[in-house]
């Protein structure tokens, strides 16, 4: 497997977390910013442990995509983007015309802000709008308002048509409570006014531990039903297609050229670096999850000074296994070849021989049903039908690698 | 080992309720007596199979021979024989009665007597044991040993001026058992002389001796040279070794007239060394076997089914050698339109069942189906002949019969009287009949009834046990067979008869039992990719039907590097739940829909 040539970079702080949200953040409060306010000192020193994560590395060849993510990064000032992005140049260095994004919240920054940091660097944007119904934002707990999104929308769009950024996204949540299909459409009619070319379009997930979770305990969280839910999702697949989008994955839609490198990187099976507390790195394809509170962060990093993790460590390696590589690949809108997936997992052509039609006779079921289409040796789901029930065909999936025996699942070396 | 004159040999073992305390105490009995060193103790030494231990219950009786010097200096045999103490196993407890002078009865001196120690100690004292009350778990706060006494002595008439009390926990009290067991439980008859007759009150399979028999010799005795005749199923054993269980098993010579062994002669099945069966010399055999010995007969059915067709020779196989192990087990091919190649089973009861199947998916790596219990009913034919049928399914169309006939049990509860009318309730749902109700203490009662056993074997236990906070126990014996006007019960899934899902039910109980059984299904089936009818019928009349609609949407909305691992979990999750069910058609029915006939009563 060739050295990772993407790399994810973690910042964990948020003003506050959102009532559906259940990832690595360290909310600072409203007022927080990375450039003397509240909370900024919790910045810099995060971001110097960050620093020094990079400078651990191993060193590499070109990045071609950089994703800063998190969290909230737009608190970060542009010069502290512009620091880490130096830092990661001079570790493995960023291949020309390398996509570099950075995540940003609609209520964190204003034009100036924008215009800063893509002189930092960065070339893409993805755009933490949600939706446009300031109600739903209210009851999500985010503190922007629609006002403030479409603003955010106009100038971005506006960078990108003046050429400074290449493209941006725009992430929706659906499957909200109380949403109506026709109340959904009016969203989407709204995501396309304002000519976004990628959408990422994620169903509400009620995650243990959040404000969401504790309301749905109450009987306080009227989500929409699963035969309303797939309405919801199916209109968006047809909608957005009429617009001229295609969905490359089961959750991300994009105009031809603008769906996200970085993004495909995880449903490829190559491997990527990740940086940061909470963050997973998967360079020579076995994960690393690095611990998700700044204590534990800190006390792993010191460790790793005097140990480099050995999945960081190993040059080259075995790719990810199988079943992950199938997992990720089939939510791609063009599938899996299961030979060639096989194959670059190390596996020699008698296995793929032996085993691999044992898959393909556990997904008749399903190719016959349409939620699969097989073309050659590629199969891939249909749209809308299987992406909307893929798991149905994952479960197969799991079903036949937990039939094999021990020595065909194994990761094999290179 | 000390040499055992039958004047120093003691023989007993312990009644108690599941949880009084029974394993505890035994391993404390060999702690003490140091036939077990405190290093070497597994917690309960007496429950050897992981299962047993697990559900902390004794299934299989086992036995242990301790060395004791009591207080008047001498050196005496102790041989504590264990007891199985749930119902399924009550012929196997008549066994090991016989071979025991005496037994402790163990009872939890805050919770009282229980039915299934009631059943026991009557039936030991039908054996002229001599019972030595124990009041065990006297160190917690809850105790009231007054009280329990006073509860022993009304209810079974034993005099329990000098019962024990005990902790099994702490070590309290057992020296005093132990001296209690030397004075009070009398030694063996002395018939060494007489000719041999040994009786087999357990025996196990072990893959490379063949079977493992426990024997108590009632009288003469056994040399490791003699060749044996087991007198019920008349076949005759050169023995491979005979010794005594310390617990381990130790090689002897010779064991005479009241000693307690195992004997090992490559014996192939147990069902050639029947629990019950009298051993005897070739050369000088008894006139006469032991009293009392009857084969296990089942009285629950089931089908067994691989979830994968090509598992049937598998579970095949597996039958086949648990029945070397297990005597009890019946089984018959059983072929299904809706299942495909199968097994119908026969159990003791319901526990049998549970432990059987769970054995076979444990010890043999099948997937299986269960299908819900049944019992064997008696059909009367139009033509004056007589059917019996085990399972649902084949129940011979109304036109061809007479009548069905089905069989009942006698049924104990034993309760505190608060619970009275809860229970009477569940009786008259179970089509119960009401015989008497007598109060043992002021506040304790025993409610006599006979019941289908049909209803008995669904989840009448569960319910009892709900229905009075875990306070009733119950115990019960067939018999014998009554007529009823009962009717099959079919259940249509995606328009095709799921014959492994039928039923026998009353005439009256039909409709309602047809209604919840298609809701049950329909929450216990998982939604697929196109809409499911689920009836339920009699004949070809539909009483019952509901649909199963269509899933449409079933996604990881999200799946980046960090949370592969953990959408992966709930896919195998998923995939784990899959491998436990059952295509029927084009649907997947899952395990627990085959027993949903038995939970019809779970959410009211």
């Amino acid at each position: 497997m060739s050295a990772p040539r993407s790399a994810y970079v973690h910042i964990p702080f948020c003003h506050r977390r959102c009532f559906y949200c259940d990832f690595a953040v360290v909310p600072l409060g409203d007022q927080a910013g990375g450039g003397g306010g509240p909370g900024s000192a919790s910045i810099d020193s995060y971001l110097e442990q960050l620093h020094a994560e990079i400078a651990l590395s191993p060193q590499g060849p070109p990045l071609a995509t950089v994703y800063i993510g998190g969290g909230t990064p737009s608190l970060l000032t542009s010069e502290q983007i512009h620091a880490l992005l130096k830092r990661l140049c001079r570790q493995f260095g960023v291949q020309a015309g390398a996509e570099i994004t950075l995540e940003m919240d609609p209520a964190s920054f204003d034009q100036h802000d924008l215009q800063a940091l893509i002189a930092a660097g960065i070339n893409r944007v993805s755009l933490g709008g949600q939706s446009f119904d300031d109600g739903v934002l209210e009851s999500l707990g985010r503190r922007h308002r629609s006002d403030a999104l479409m603003q955010c929308c106009r100038w971005i769009a506006q960078a990108c048509h003046e050429g400074e950024l290449r493209s941006w996204s725009l992430d929706l949540i659906r499957n909200l409570p109380n949403q109506t299909l026709e109340g959904w459409c009016e969203q989407l009619e709204q995501a396309l006014a304002v000519e976004a070319p990628h959408l990422s379009i994620y169903d509400l997930q009620v995650e243990p531990g959040t404000v969401f979770a504790w309301r749905q305990q109450r009987g306080e969280l009227p989500l929409p039903d699963d035969d309303l839910a797939a309405d919801l999702m199916a209109s968006t697949s047809q909608r957005l297609r009429r617009a001229g989008f295609c969905r490359y994955e089961i959750s991300n839609y994009a105009r031809p050229g603008h769906a996200s490198r970085h993004n495909r990187v995880y449903w490829s099976g190559a491997g990527w670096w990740g940086f940061g507390l909470g963050a997973t790195s998967a360079p020579w394809g076995e994960r690393l999850a690095r611990p998700r509170t700044r204590e534990a962060y800190g006390v792993w990093l010191t460790d790793q000074h005097q140990a480099v993790h050995r999945s960081l460590q190993r040059q080259s390696a075995a790719a990810l296994p199988l079943d992950d590589r199938l997992l990720v690949g089939l939510r791609r809108h063009e599938g899996v070849h299961l030979f060639d997936q096989a194959r670059a997992c190390g596996w020699d052509e008698r296995s793929c021989n032996r085993h691999l039609p044992a898959l393909e006779r556990r997904w008749t079921k399903a190719l016959q049903q349409r939620l699969l289409l097989q073309e050659g040796g590629r199969w891939r789901l249909s749209d809308p039908e299987g992406m909307a029930l893929s798991n149905q065909v994952l479960v197969e999936l799991m079903c036949w690698w937990e039939s094999l025996p021990a020595d065909v699942v194994r990761t094999p070396s290179p | 080992m000390t040499d055992a004159p039958v004047s120093r040999i003691r023989n007993f073992c312990i009644i108690a309720h599941i949880d009084h305390g029974k394993s505890t105490l035994a391993d404390r009995l060999l702690q003490d007596t140091g036939t077990v060193a405190n290093r070497d103790m597994q917690e309960q030494f007496l429950d050897n199979m992981d299962l047993e231990r697990e559900r902390g219950i004794t299934i299989k009786l086992q036995a242990a021979r301790m060395n004791y010097k009591a207080a008047d200096g001498e050196e005496y045999v102790l041989n504590l024989i264990d007891t199985p103490g749930h119902v399924d196993f009550s012929y196997e407890v008549s066994r090991s009665l016989q071979a025991c002078e005496g037994a402790l009865l163990v009872v939890d001196a805050s919770q009282g007597v229980e039915a299934q120690t009631l059943a026991n100690v009557y039936l030991a004292l039908e054996n002229d044991l001599e019972i030595i009350p124990v009041l065990n778990k006297i160190d917690l706060p809850g105790a009231d040993p007054d009280r329990i006494k006073e509860e022993i002595e009304a209810i079974i008439g034993l005099d329990c001026s000098n019962a024990i009390p005990c902790s099994a926990k702490t070590g309290m009290g057992v020296p005093e058992i132990l001296q209690a067991v030397v004075d009070r439980v009398p030694p063996p008859a002395d018939t060494v002389k007489e000719p041999t007759k040994a009786l087999i009150f357990d025996s196990y399979y072990d893959p490379y001796r063949g079977v493992i028999v426990y024997f108590r010799v009632m009288s003469g005795s056994i040399s490791r040279k003699d060749k044996v005749l087991l007198m019920a199923s008349k076949k005759t054993y050169e023995l491979d070794e005979i010794g005594i269980m310390a617990p381990d098993q130790k090689k002897m010579d010779e064991l005479h007239a009241g000693e307690v062994g195992y004997l090992a002669a490559s014996i192939k099945a147990v069902a050639d060394a029947r629990v019950g069966d009298t051993i005897t010399l070739v050369n000088e055999p008894a006139d006469a076997p032991l009293p009392g010995y009857t084969e296990a007969k089942p009285m629950v059915f089931c089908g067994l089914f691989p979830t994968e067709a090509d598992q049937y020779p598998d579970l095949r196989d597996a039958l086949d050698k648990l029945q070397l192990s297990d005597a009890a087990l019946k089984y018959e091919p059983e072929t299904s339109s809706a299942m495909g190649f199968g097994f119908r089973c026969g159990f003791l009861g319901l526990l049998h069942m549970e432990i059987v199947q769970e054995r076979l998916e444990r010890e043999y790596d099948l997937d299986l189906i269960v299908t819900a219990p049944s019992v064997i009913y008696k059909v009367n034919m139009i033509d004056g002949s007589e059917n019996m049928v085990d399972n649902p399914a084949t129940l011979p169309d109304p036109q061809k019969r007479e009548s069905i006939e089905e069989p009942y049990v006698r049924m104990e509860i034993y309760t505190p009287n608060d619970f009275n009318g809860a229970l009477m309730g569940l009786c008259q749902e179970r089509r119960g009949d009401y015989l008497d109700m007598k109060y043992i203490t002021t506040d304790r009662v025993t409610l006599i009834y006979e019941l289908p056993l049909a209803e008995v074997v669904t989840d009448f236990f569960d319910q009892m046990k709900t229905r009075t906070q875990g306070y009733a126990s119950m115990e019960y014996h067939l018999i014998g067979y009554r007529k009823n006007q009962l009717v099959r019960l079919d259940v249509l899934i995606n328009g095709e008869r799921a014959d492994a899902l039928t039923t026998i039910v009353h005439q009256d109980k039909a409709y309602n039992v047809g209604k919840a059984l298609v809701e049950k299904l329909k929450e216990l089936i998982p939604r697929q990719q196109f809409k499911i009818p689920i009836q339920a019928s009699i004949g070809s009349r539909i009483i019952a039907s509901t649909s199963i609609s269509a899933i449409r949407k079933d996604v990881l909305a999200k799946c980046y590097g960090g949370d592969i691992s953990r959408k992966k979990k709930l896919l195998k999750k998923q995939a784990k739940g899959k491998k436990r069910m059952k295509a029927m058609g084009k649907v997947d029915v899952p395990q627990e829909a085959f027993m949903a006939v038995l939970k019809l009563n779970q959410t009211p």
